[in-house]
């Protein structure tokens, strides 16, 4: 009961002391809905690969809203910034069949 | 403390905003909207201390501000004002005054680190009105399309900025004369730690005593989407140099090369920015400075009007800072020019209020309106091209009905 007293003590003040510092603190806290869209399903093997790969890191508004005329060496140039600059671990052998589901499935062909 | 109890009326006008949006919600279940160019669709949701917004891309968020909010007052409400991430490691929850930002770099005798509440308080604050627009605002309007995020005249709005000008911020590491660019990084990281976003500005800019680090957006907060707790404002330019979350500055000897300074956000290196649609650029530089733009507000492309009823048309007009000088208005396509009432002056940075009346013969009308800043630059009556699909500046139609 004594020993229980006198750790209580400091604890309170502890407590006291991180609720005031709370007070203080209140961090601005956010929380994001769901992605607003998925990738468009198709048999080409380039789907699987990019639910694994290009979703990982953004929503496929990116892909969906591009305007139509998009040509393959768009798609080809966003999945090669993706690995080289953004470090995507996107397997290189992976990387045609990506090209070919987003040019046939988002762009102009 | 002192920050969060002056907040409060924000949060309840927030709340407020919320739960309109919410009783909005049940009956706008995806809510969605038509673009004026093909595969324009869009959903409109509320993303956190946002009303229900156009989303451009959901992860990272990206959302732009429904046209006709430009119509309610020259200044953007922090709820609808417009978002861009790069990247989708954007943070979530910050302590506003604990949050640091570090000065450092090979070119300052003395870096430090200083908190946001050591910054508000040990530095004098000051005020301006400025513009934010992103470089791709409108980048869907270009013909031939372009590549990109699909944007149409929403990524941009104008705010009340309070902060520290970043001269006397850095003018306590004491730079060097080696200094040549300083550098600014923020919170948001790429998910596999590439393509930081990383901006710079030559030195000479950043020490102009206009660039600011701001802490308050029209008497609020930053909200956690537009970069709290502090921002960098770069009065005049582009919003890729407006860093979020600002939690880095360098200052360095050699030009900055990082991805988001080259090859991105580059413009064709001649006069016009433009070069013939299909083409690539001989040269490029970083994108600068906004050209003049002039947009009505208060009617939509297709409006219907009475015939013979003069109708008050409002519009608003701004550029990089020189200020707008004139507004010209035309009811034949350009063919004829009348010139527009000037209103309320915020400040060079700021938007810039027109009016004009307007007196309809039945039929069709092109309406068009066009903006001189006061260094007599303007805007083309034929829209410039570039790759990038940044700085659309083109002279807008908006044609009417009267009947």
């Amino acid at each position: 009961m004594k020993g229980a007293q006198m750790i209580s003590r400091p604890l309170l003040a502890v407590a006291i002391a991180l609720a005031a510092a709370s007070a203080h603190a209140e961090p601005k806290t956010i929380n994001l809905p769901p992605d607003g869209a998925q990738l468009k399903a198709s048999t080409l093997p380039g789907y699987a690969k990019a639910q694994a790969n290009c979703v990982a890191c953004h929503s496929a508004e990116y892909m969906l809203y591009q305007p139509p005329n998009a040509p393959r060496p768009y798609w080809d140039a966003m999945v090669k910034r993706m690995q080289a600059v953004f470090k995507a671990p996107i397997d290189p052998a992976d990387m045609p069949v990506i090209v070919d589901y987003l040019a046939k499935t988002y762009g102009n062909e | 403390m002192r920050k969060h109890s002056v907040s409060h009326p924000r949060r309840r006008f927030i709340a407020g905003g919320l739960a309109a949006g919410l009783s909005g919600l049940a009956g706008a279940q995806g809510a969605a909207t038509d673009m004026p160019f093909v595969n324009g669709r869009r959903k409109l949701a509320a993303y956190p201390e946002k009303r229900p917004l156009i989303v451009l891309t959901s992860r990272p968020p990206q959302l732009e501000t429904p046209f006709e909010i430009f119509n309610e007052g020259l200044i953007t409400p922090n709820d609808a004002f417009f978002v861009r991430y790069h990247n989708a490691g954007i943070p979530t929850s910050i302590d506003g005054d604990k949050h640091t930002i570090k000065i450092g770099g090979a070119a300052v005798a003395k870096p430090f680190e200083i908190s946001v509440a050591d910054l508000r308080s040990q530095f004098k604050p000051v005020e301006l009105t400025a513009v934010n627009q992103c470089s791709g605002n409108s980048r869907a309007l270009f013909t031939p399309r372009v590549t990109g995020g699909q944007l149409g005249n929403g990524a941009m709005g104008n705010a009340r900025w309070v902060g520290v000008p970043l001269k006397d911020v850095l003018a306590k590491a004491e730079l060097k004369s080696t200094a040549r660019q300083v550098t600014f990084n923020g919170l948001d990281t790429g998910v596999f730690g590439g393509g930081d976003f990383v901006k710079a500005l030559e030195v000479g800019h950043a020490m102009d005593g206009e660039v600011m680090i701001a802490y308050r957006m029209n008497g609020a907060d930053i909200p956690m989407l537009n970069g709290y707790p502090v921002k960098l404002i770069v009065p005049g330019y582009y919003g890729t140099y407006w860093v979020k979350h600002l939690s880095e500055i360098e200052v360095v000897e050699q030009e900055f090369d990082g991805f988001w300074m080259k090859p991105a956000y580059r413009i064709p290196d001649n006069p016009c920015a433009c070069i013939e649609p299909g083409t690539a650029p001989a040269a490029t530089r970083p994108i600068g400075r906004f050209n003049v733009r002039s947009f009505i507000t208060s009617l939509a492309d297709g409006a219907r009007l009475h015939a013979n009823r003069a109708v008050g048309v409002r519009g608003i007009a701004f550029d990089g800072g020189q200020g707008i000088r004139e507004v010209a208005w035309s009811d034949d396509g350009g063919a004829s020019w009348r010139e527009a009432k000037l209103g309320e002056d915020l400040g060079r940075y700021s938007f810039r209020e027109f009016t004009f009346g307007f007196t309809p013969k039945k039929g069709k009308h092109d309406l068009r309106v066009r903006a001189w800043n006061r260094s007599g630059q303007s805007q083309p009556m034929e829209a410039l091209w570039q790759p990038a699909g940044y700085m659309r500046n083109v002279v807008e139609s908006v044609k009417v009905w009267a009947a």
